[in-house]
């Protein structure tokens, strides 16, 4: 499977580099073109409202993709599950399983057993689609169909799924995604101590109280500075180590088309992709998996840890 | 189910526990962790970008970065000497 990521990525940098070939391979333009949202040329091209730039976008539609395919798998999981009774399916209790682990190791110890019920739908949801979206990116499935465009599916570029062919994207690599999620983590922050204290004791609970003035004027800043620094670390967290990937992985097997270009033999690249970049990139893909898990894991553990914060003040 | 199946189905379990107990502990360290960057990256890049729009480098930039230290580091201090 890693292999055959790799070499479709391979693919999509040796079309890149044909395009390019006229003034030579440009590594960091191939990357960014890889990693970029698609704005020139959007999937479903709309009018600009307000300002604001509507179209659909590869990072938008897979977005879209990831939210329908938790939204209906889990739900005809769900579904099943609760019609069969006490005896789950396969996987019904590999469902089960990752709810609990949720519900008990992320939640519970950090938001408490009070609450725990009321925060485990949110933190599950986070846990959900975070997980596909990142799952998805690294599964090449747009990339595949693409390697038979040519004579199957026979899809023009101009048009929508010939576009979609260009390739699949990790919607979790894009700041504004990450940071739609991180204003969910801000904004369930703010209720959850407005839940557990009242309103105006939650804004109270910033400070400890009793204290000199002084203090209040250096300390009431500060928190409420770090009030927005919490959710900015989760944006750029899961933004950029999903990015980071791809851009290791793209850098790596950049080698070959420079090597190849330096040597002015294709055989200096076909040895460097041999020796280094196929199995480096291999390599990197392998952890990918494992950060794919890690890093879903992450935020839903930091937005545990924030919203029970808030529930229980500590000072 | 044998002697030996049960070791090992209690040597499994033992280890999914501790393995939460060590992530229940790890996370406020995690938090210290990403709180202290994100500050510094947060508010040494508002510096930045006041800078670039007003003319003023590198006054804003380094009020940024010296608030986004505090900020860091006082998120750090209150996580560290929490009981």
């Amino acid at each position: 499977m890693m292999w055959f990521t790799a070499a479709v990525q391979a693919h999509g940098a040796a079309a890149a580099h044909a395009a390019s070939e006229k003034e030579g391979f440009n590594a960091g333009e191939t990357i960014i073109h890889h990693i970029a949202n698609s704005a020139e040329h959007p999937l479903i091209p709309l009018p600009e409202i307000f300002g604001i730039d509507f179209s659909v976008t590869k990072h938008v539609f897979m977005l879209w993709l990831v939210a329908l395919l938790v939204f209906v798998v889990v739900t005809w999981m769900v579904r099943r599950h609760l019609k069969q009774g006490p005896v789950p399916s396969t996987a019904g209790s590999g469902l089960e399983t990752v709810v609990e682990f949720v519900r008990d190791s992320i939640v519970a110890p950090n938001v408490g057993s009070k609450w725990v019920d009321t925060w485990t739908p949110l933190i599950l949801t986070f846990f959900a689609f975070i997980f596909t979206a990142n799952l998805i990116g690294l599964i090449p499935i747009f990339e595949v169909v693409r390697l038979m465009n040519h004579w199957v599916v026979g899809a023009d570029s101009s048009t929508f799924l010939g576009r979609l062919l260009e390739g699949g994207t990790t919607a979790t690599a894009n700041f504004n995604v990450t940071a739609g999620l991180a204003i969910v983590t801000f904004l369930a922050i703010i209720v959850a101590g407005t839940r557990a204290h009242g309103f105006l004791q939650h804004w109270k609970n910033l400070v400890p109280s009793g204290l000199a003035w002084p203090i209040y004027v250096l300390l009431i800043p500060i928190e409420l500075l770090s009030m927005f620094v919490k959710p900015f670390a989760l944006t750029m967290r899961l933004a950029a180590n999903m990015t980071g990937g791809h851009i290791a992985i793209l850098a790596v097997l950049s080698l070959v088309f420079l090597f190849a270009e330096m040597a002015r033999t294709a055989i200096a690249g076909i040895a460097v992709g041999l020796v280094i970049s196929i199995p480096l990139a291999v390599g990197i893909s392998a952890l990918e998996c494992i950060v794919v898990l890690v890093q879903a894991y992450v935020f839903t553990l930091l937005s545990a840890v924030f919203i029970g914060m808030a529930i229980h003040v500590h000072h | 189910m044998s002697d030996k199946e049960q070791d090992r189905e209690i040597f499994l379990a033992r280890s999914l526990r501790y393995m939460q107990e060590s992530l229940r502990n790890s996370g406020p360290a995690v938090v210290a962790g990403y709180t202290l960057i994100g500050a510094i990256l947060l508010l040494g890049g508002i510096g930045y970008g006041i800078d670039a729009w007003r003319g003023t480098s590198p006054l804003f930039l380094i009020i940024g970065l010296l608030l986004g230290i505090v900020v860091g580091f006082f998120e750090l201090a209150k996580i560290v000497w929490r009981k």
